[in-house]
């Protein structure tokens, strides 16, 4: 197996900054393939199927405003994270279907009826699915691979802001109950305070 | 108040055979964390198929799982995220990348490959 001291002066077929973490253990290939289904989650699983979800969220225009967060903030995500998966020496399918076949969560398409519970508890369990996900990321990459983690760190954070966002609002309108998120809105939409203010890619 | 009837689900884990009790509203997966076995799971959705399993001895029903195609069941291939038991079972766990292989091979999607 080749280490980081292997790869030789103006080798350009190798990265030195992929086997540094490939000798730390990390399991490069299947590294990548997470991040190609997570970037597929996030690109094809929400960002597109929430803007059919906001759209028909008539009559809630609040709920409507925290569903173009989230949705915009899962695009933020996407971008962040896409970078890296080339950095890696991987890339994306070259086709839309098998890249939203790749996706490791299930696609939010509007339920059916489409009510305001329906998809408050749609848009909750898709954030769910992301935080397990962004978390396998995390999991699999503490402590070797610094930049990966921290990509997957900052995006796991906003993940689990949605989830809190989600819960206060469906726990208000299915059962009447208070469940403060702990959270305002953001300061505009799809701030991204953790994938987008500090930008490597897209500030 | 009528119980419901709990069936025996044997499970063939890497660590050795373990047995839990799985009643017939629970999934497979959380009724062996329930009982202090860790199964690999990401997305609990039937979706991603790090869950996957084979079954071996028994019926089991999934609950609107977000893709299983016929041709998992035909292999024996269950997702342990939305299955529940209908019977005694003995199912092989870890079965995640055998079951996208077997999903490629029918040019089905598979998550993570």
């Amino acid at each position: 197996m080749a280490t980081s001291n292997t790869v030789q002066p103006g080798d350009v077929t190798q990265r030195v900054g992929v086997e540094v973490i490939r000798a730390r253990g990390v399991d490069v290939d299947k590294l990548i393939k997470m991040l190609v289904a997570n970037a597929a989650a996030e690109f094809a699983s929400t960002y597109y199927y929430y803007t059919i979800l906001r759209m028909n969220l008539a009559g809630y225009e609040d709920y409507k405003e925290i569903c173009e967060d989230a949705r915009l903030e899962d695009r933020a995500h996407w971008e962040l994270i896409v970078p890296r998966i080339y950095e890696l020496g991987g890339q994306l399918p070259n086709d839309l279907k098998a890249f939203h076949d790749q996706a490791g969560c299930a696609a939010a398409k509007l339920p059916d009826p489409p009510t305001v519970v329906n998809i408050l508890t749609l848009l909750l369990e898709s954030e769910r699915c992301a935080i397990r996900s962004w978390s396998a990321v995390c999991d699999m990459t503490f402590g070797k691979d610094p930049r990966t983690y921290d990509l997957a760190a900052r995006i796991l954070n906003e993940e689990i802001e949605h989830e809190a966002w989600f819960i206060e609002l469906l726990a208000y309108e299915r059962d009447g109950k208070s469940i403060p998120s702990g959270h305002f809105r953001r300061g505009e939409p799809g701030e991204a305070p953790y994938s987008k203010n500090r930008g490597f890619y897209n500030p | 108040m009528i119980e419901e009837r709990s069936f025996r689900v044997v499970l063939e884990t890497p660590d050795g055979i373990r047995s839990i009790d799985c009643g017939p509203s629970e999934y497979i997966l959380n009724a062996a964390a329930a009982q202090g076995i860790e199964l690999p799971v990401i997305c609990r959705q039937g979706r991603c198929l790090t869950c996957a399993g084979r079954l071996l001895e028994g019926t089991v029903e999934h609950y609107r799982p977000d893709a299983y195609f016929p041709e998992d069941k035909a292999a024996g291939f269950i997702l342990l995220c939305r299955a529940m038991a209908r019977s005694d079972l003995r199912i092989l766990t870890h079965q995640e990348w055998e079951m996208r292989a077997h999903r490629l091979a029918h040019n089905l999607p598979a998550p993570y490959a």
